[in-house]
């Protein structure tokens, strides 16, 4: 056996174990995909259902095609990886690949569309290499996907493409940035209309270091609400790409 | 075969014969009836008879305000108003164009159905919509039911019904299309959904809270003696006028601080509800559909533009 072979098994040891010996518990929530999005999303890499990750959603969705979703991870603080996150009944189920890099906590406000009743996953991969996933429920009399869109009645949408809309909001030891995002978002879903969707965001710090970074999916709503939560002072830089190659810059005081 | 063939018949026609609404008309004062429904929300065990309907005998004929959640509810409707009078049904009116007040038309299609331009509009436009998702809540009852627009534009003033003089008031804090009908000879004020009393009020079209406040003190200026809710139990004294003033100021202050405090929609649902509401029925329900329909437009008074486009 060589130096090499000896080398790669030393590494992989930690995490075969790791994997052999993690019990991921009950799923919170009753599943008919979780097997294929385990390995769809994750990888089969090593897993927990893991209720210190909250995913919060309300019971229902009043509107299919804005439905609140608030991911929590904050209990990692500081171990966060990244965020993967997905509704598992949606024809287009991913959602947000979020990755907080430096002074980003690991929260996340986003708005999406629900095509019916689903399970949301957010799963939490931690510098251990294991994925935390949170789960929960939401009723639907569905349709979010698959409904007209609502920017493209509004006449001269065209002209607001990309316009953010956006504030901070101090808290205790650290500020809330939110930001609106005037895109249709349009998942190629409705006939006729091709895919047109915001699929990349950064946040970066006034001098250039890179905050955070996310892919978005066309299963986020159109005009993209997001909401983050900073440490520290100074002005924050949103710089936002879309599958046309369309960039928009925005600064959040 | 045959021995199966029964066995599904007497698991299936009681079911069927389940579905009766069973409406018992209230006389509540001098020629007036009210078919008064839970407060509950829409389920399969009410048939969506969550709402109050009436009717006034009048020298002239019967005036209906409102035809309930189903053709079968208004099918129970008019039988209940023939077992009171000979009198033939002359005039409907509809107060707004929710499915639980305008599903019942069809029962009615022989009888002028009078609304406000714009309650017909909404109607047109939703219509459809909303009785697929009745009958996804509220399913076998709705069997046959379908949209029947009104074919009378109802204009703000006074008709004449036989002895009773009928006042006529075009709001809009519910839906943008609210028909407040107050009868000046007994002065019972049909509010429609203006107010709910005991129950949770409802959001998804209401072009904002100040205007439904407003309407709140025009209706509690009228001379009226008895006030007839959307939902919710009839009463004698200004008690439903302050309860909806209560909550819509509480609701507006809610969002108003939440938006000012960047507070997340997510958040937003699980606010603390006041322990005085606790009577009130549905109410973190609809506080959950209400952020939905109101939260957005009290978040973006909130956000300025920061987009560099709007620098330059």
């Amino acid at each position: 056996m060589s130096w090499r072979i000896l080398w790669l098994l030393a590494c992989w040891l930690p995490l075969a174990a790791h994997a052999a010996s993690i019990d991921p518990g009950k799923d919170p929530v009753p599943s008919v995909m979780w097997a294929f999005y385990h390995k769809q999303m994750l990888g089969d890499a090593p897993f927990v259902f893991d209720d210190r990750v909250k995913l919060l959603a309300p019971p229902f969705a009043e509107d299919a095609r804005q439905v609140p979703l608030e991911i929590d991870a904050r209990a990692f603080k500081g171990e966060v990886v990244k965020i993967l996150a997905w509704a598992e009944l949606n024809p287009l189920p991913k959602i947000v690949d979020f990755q907080p890099l430096d002074r980003v906590l690991p929260w996340l406000s986003i708005r999406i569309r629900i095509e019916q009743a689903t399970p949301l996953r957010a799963a939490v991969l931690t510098r251990d290499g294991l994925w935390h996933v949170g789960s929960t429920l939401i009723d639907a009399a569905g349709g979010g996907c698959t409904a007209p869109s609502v920017v493209r009645t509004q006449p001269g949408w065209e002209d607001h493409i990309g316009e953010v809309l956006g504030a901070r909001y101090p808290r205790n030891d650290f500020s809330r940035l939110r930001v609106q995002v005037a895109h249709p978002m349009d998942n190629g879903m409705v006939s006729g209309v091709p895919e047109f969707f915001i699929n990349h965001a950064e946040l970066r710090s006034a001098d250039d270091q890179l905050l955070a970074r996310l892919e978005l999916f066309p299963a986020v709503s159109e005009n993209p609400n997001l909401a983050f939560d900073i440490e520290g002072a100074g002005q924050t830089r949103l710089i936002i790409r879309d599958n046309s190659g369309n960039e928009f810059d925005a600064s959040i005081p | 075969m045959r021995w199966i063939l029964l066995m599904v018949l007497s698991v299936s026609l009681p079911a069927m014969a389940d579905l009766e609404y069973s409406l018992k008309p209230r006389q509540i004062a001098e020629d007036t009836w009210l078919l008064e429904g839970s407060t509950d929300n829409f389920a399969k065990a009410n048939g969506g008879n969550i709402v109050n309907t009436a009717f006034i005998v009048t020298e002239g004929g019967v005036v209906v305000i409102d035809t309930g959640p189903s053709k079968r509810y208004g099918e129970a409707m008019r039988k209940a108003i023939a077992a009171i009078t000979d009198k033939p049904v002359v005039q409907v009116f509809l107060t707004h164009h929710h499915p639980d007040h305008v599903l019942g038309n069809q029962a009615f299609a022989d009888v002028p159905i009078g609304a406000l331009a714009g309650t017909t509009e909404l109607l047109h436009q939703q219509g459809d919509a909303l009785a697929e998702n009745m009958y996804r809540m509220v399913g076998d009852w709705m069997r046959g039911t379908e949209v029947v627009l009104p074919n009378q534009v109802v204009t703000p003033g006074v008709r004449s019904f036989g002895n009773h003089d009928i006042r006529l008031l075009g709001l809009g804090g519910h839906t943008g299309a609210d028909l407040a009908i107050l009868d000046q000879r007994t002065g019972v004020l049909f509010a429609g959904d203006l107010v709910f009393y005991q129950r949770a009020l409802t959001t998804p079209n209401s072009p904002g809270l100040a205007v439904w406040l407003a309407d709140i003190a025009t209706l509690q200026g009228l001379p009226w003696t008895l006030i007839v809710p959307g939902h919710g139990p009839v009463s004698g004294d200004p008690q439903p006028f302050e309860q909806m003033r209560d909550y819509l100021t509480w609701l507006d202050q809610l969002l108003q601080a939440g938006a000012a405090n960047g507070t997340d929609m997510a958040e937003m649902i699980r606010s603390p509800i006041p322990e005085r509401f606790a009577g009130i029925t549905l109410s973190r329900y609809e506080l959950i559909r209400s952020v939905s329909h109101l939260y957005p437009r009290y978040e973006r008074g909130q956000m300025t533009r920061v987009d560099c486009a709007a620098a330059k």
